[in-house]
């Protein structure tokens, strides 16, 4: 049982980080290799709030959040505007770029050290039993409802608001969706908020349940994996990428070795490219594009 | 006539006061290079060396530097990239043409660097994890060591303290690494230790630097039965995996190598089954040495905290007392000879004096210490002194 929980917990914060991927892929088919970095910036918004501003986790992490979806929205107005209607590998190349320098921020602002948002805020993450001596630590409760919530957020959005609807169009067809009167740019950089959000917030939670660390960054790249096999563009594949990922790699720590579990999503991605290259929800013609 | 003579008179002597008189008041300085990975992955261990470094010859040259010379050091951030620390160090041998060449960061680095040095023949003195080419009989002429981890050693000590631990009652260890060379291949030494020893190794798990969630691993240790856990691996690893079995309701004792956060990290996580031993004193201490770091620490508004900055200084004691033997102008090859006898007072900052000759280059003997927390004095305590371990 606790297998199945663990499980859970990590196919869920899998399904948070990689959110971010399809959101920014969908709307501006950029893949952003960034991803990790805005997750571990969420993270340090989050202590920085809980060191300075509030003391109370809810208003530190609605703060923070504020703050991560405002990173996003930046890095779409002073840089990735500018790479609109440049090559996608230009684009690719500049998130990498992007990577790097927030990289390099993490560390001149915070350091190397390690930090405990937890400890800032001065809770603790309890742990709960669940059926069959089953754990959960109450952070894991939290990746997996912000999961759950944040996906049906989205999918409501994107199905019934206009600017959801709007952000579809603008993905699917920028020329048509200009033609229109849908301004571009807006609707792209939203994609990088709502994405710096998503991602900014799986790693406030990853803070809260281990530790803060400029290391995290390496976490988002391990997700890259789970969109592939659920499918580049597709957001409703990110869950079940997550699963088989999640699955693959706990099977692997629990009959195979330990070590094999760094390559289990690795092999998972190759056998996916080998059957269905453009993921299990993917679009066929998408893989064309990239 | 003689107005021009007195002119000419003190034209010249502000000429020589202007361009030989600062050669005189100014000593040259002892050059030492540092490639240090200050940021970059891994790095949390590594970044404070800088700081300790930075305000313990800081300190040494207010006082007057080292034989009348200031001590100039040259530190570059590796990022804890190996072509970039390269770059650095031949930089640093052949540009600043430096006589003793730092390195502290991560082992992927050290070839690379090792190669530099060999090449312009400048001694390398390691301020991260020592290499097995410092260990006796058949030290590297070039390399040297001062800091903490020992492969082989380190475990040597551990595994016995756990054994003594658990005195006699039931003993079942699950050991645990990260999948790189030198964490993997002590936990593989630990294991063979233990079974040597007659311990009952139950499980062993190595995991991947980039882990998201250690719950995986630490349910598979809490399912194996052991009542022992034994962590040799980056801070990160060992305490992340810790919290994830106390969160399973695990109950049983654990030991972390301690590093340089592991003080702090012990008043976070006030655990009394919580055990990190290392070869350095605690600030709980309070020695002199303490007291002076922590001084200098809060004077020059260091970056990171003063609970981590002992290896740093240690390393900083090191270069000073080897620099004292050596006659000016000071070349690598002096440089070399002086670490090749020399002879360190830790001052109780760790267990011992660190004594290299010309076989040994890490120490002749390891000090090792054990320590908790305990709830009842609501206090970080020894929890077993100073250990010596001879090294041949």
């Amino acid at each position: 049982m606790q297998i199945i929980v663990n499980t859970v917990v990590l196919a869920s914060l899998y399904s948070l980080i990689g959110c971010g991927f399809v959101l920014i892929y969908r709307a501006s088919r950029v893949v952003n290799l960034a991803q990790g970095e805005l997750m571990a910036m969420g993270g340090y918004f989050l202590f920085t709030v809980a060191m300075g501003l509030f003391k109370e986790p809810i208003p530190s992490f609605l703060v923070a959040s504020v703050f991560s979806v405002g990173l996003g929205f930046i890095i779409y107005f002073f840089l990735m505007r500018f790479m609109a209607g440049e090559s996608v590998f230009a684009a690719i190349l500049s998130t990498i770029a992007l990577g790097i320098l927030l990289r390099g921020l993490i560390t001149l602002i915070w350091t190397s050290q390690l930090w405990h948002p937890l400890e800032k805020m001065g809770i603790t993450n309890a742990s709960h039993t669940l059926v069959k001596d089953a754990v959960i630590s109450t952070f894991g409760i939290v990746t997996v409802l912000s999961a759950f919530f944040i996906y049906l957020a989205l999918f409501l959005c994107l199905k019934f608001t206009r600017w959801g609807l709007r952000m579809q169009a603008v993905g699917e067809n920028p020329l048509l969706a200009s033609r229109r009167g849908i301004k571009l740019h807006n609707y792209y950089a939203l994609s990088w908020g709502v994405a710096a959000f998503t991602g900014g917030f799986a790693g406030m939670i990853q803070s809260c349940d281990a530790i803060l660390e400029p290391g995290m960054v390496a976490i988002g790249l391990k997700t890259f994996p789970v969109v592939l096999v659920g499918g580049l563009d597709s957001l409703a594949g990110v869950i079940p990428g997550a699963f088989v990922v999640a699955i693959a790699e706990v099977i692997a720590i629990n009959y195979i070795s330990p070590q094999a579990s760094e390559a289990a999503p690795f092999v998972v991605l190759l056998i996916m490219l080998l059957i269905r290259p453009w993921g299990l929800f993917g679009t066929k013609e998408e893989l064309e594009r990239v | 006539m003689l107005k021009k003579g007195l002119f000419g008179m003190v034209l010249s002597v502000a000429l020589v006061a202007m361009f030989f008189v600062p050669a005189y008041a100014a000593p040259e300085p002892y050059l030492v290079g540092a490639a240090i990975s200050i940021t970059g992955p891994g790095s949390e261990p590594l970044a404070p060396i800088k700081d300790a470094l930075d305000i313990y010859f800081k300190d040494v040259n207010a006082k007057g530097g080292i034989n009348g010379h200031p001590v100039k050091l040259l530190i570059e951030d590796t990022m804890n990239e190996p072509s970039r620390a390269a770059t650095q160090a031949r930089q640093l041998v052949t540009q600043n043409k430096v006589s003793l060449l730092i390195l502290a960061g991560l082992s992927s680095l050290y070839a690379p660097v090792v190669q530099v040095a060999e090449q312009y023949n400048v001694p390398l003195l390691f301020l991260g994890v020592c290499p097995p080419e410092t260990y006796p009989p058949k030290a590297d002429p070039n390399q040297f060591c001062s800091t903490a981890f020992g492969m082989k050693f380190d475990s040597s000590f551990a595994v016995p303290f756990i054994h003594e631990q658990s005195k006699g009652s039931s003993l079942k260890l699950a050991l645990e690494a990260m999948n790189v060379p030198l964490s993997r291949n002590e936990i593989d030494w630990a294991e063979q230790l233990a079974k040597s020893m007659g311990i009952e190794v139950v499980d062993k798990e190595v995991t991947p630097p980039p882990t998201a969630d250690f719950t995986p691993f630490a349910t598979k240790m809490k399912s194996s039965g052991a009542t022992w856990a034994y962590s040799y691996g980056p801070w990160g690893m060992e305490v992340r995996t810790f919290e994830a079995l106390r969160k399973l309701g695990w109950k049983g004792k654990y030991l972390a190598y301690g590093h340089i956060q592991a003080e702090d990290e012990l008043k976070r996580l006030k655990d009394d089954d919580f055990y990190v031993y290392g070869t350095n004193a605690f600030f709980t201490d309070n020695t002199q040495a303490h007291q002076r770091i922590k001084a200098m620490s809060e004077k020059e508004k260091t970056v990171y905290p003063y609970t981590q900055l002992t290896d740093g200084w240690i390393g900083a004691t090191v270069i000073e007392e080897v620099l004292k033997k050596v006659p000016w102008p000071a070349t690598p090859d002096k440089v070399r000879e002086s670490m090749n006898q020399v002879k360190v007072d830790t001052q109780g900052l760790k267990g011992g004096p660190i004594v290299w000759t010309k076989t040994n280059h890490y120490r002749t003997t390891g000090y090792y210490r054990a320590y908790k927390w305990d709830s009842k004095k609501n206090a970080v305590v020894i929890a077993k002194d100073w250990t010596a371990i001879e090294v041949k």
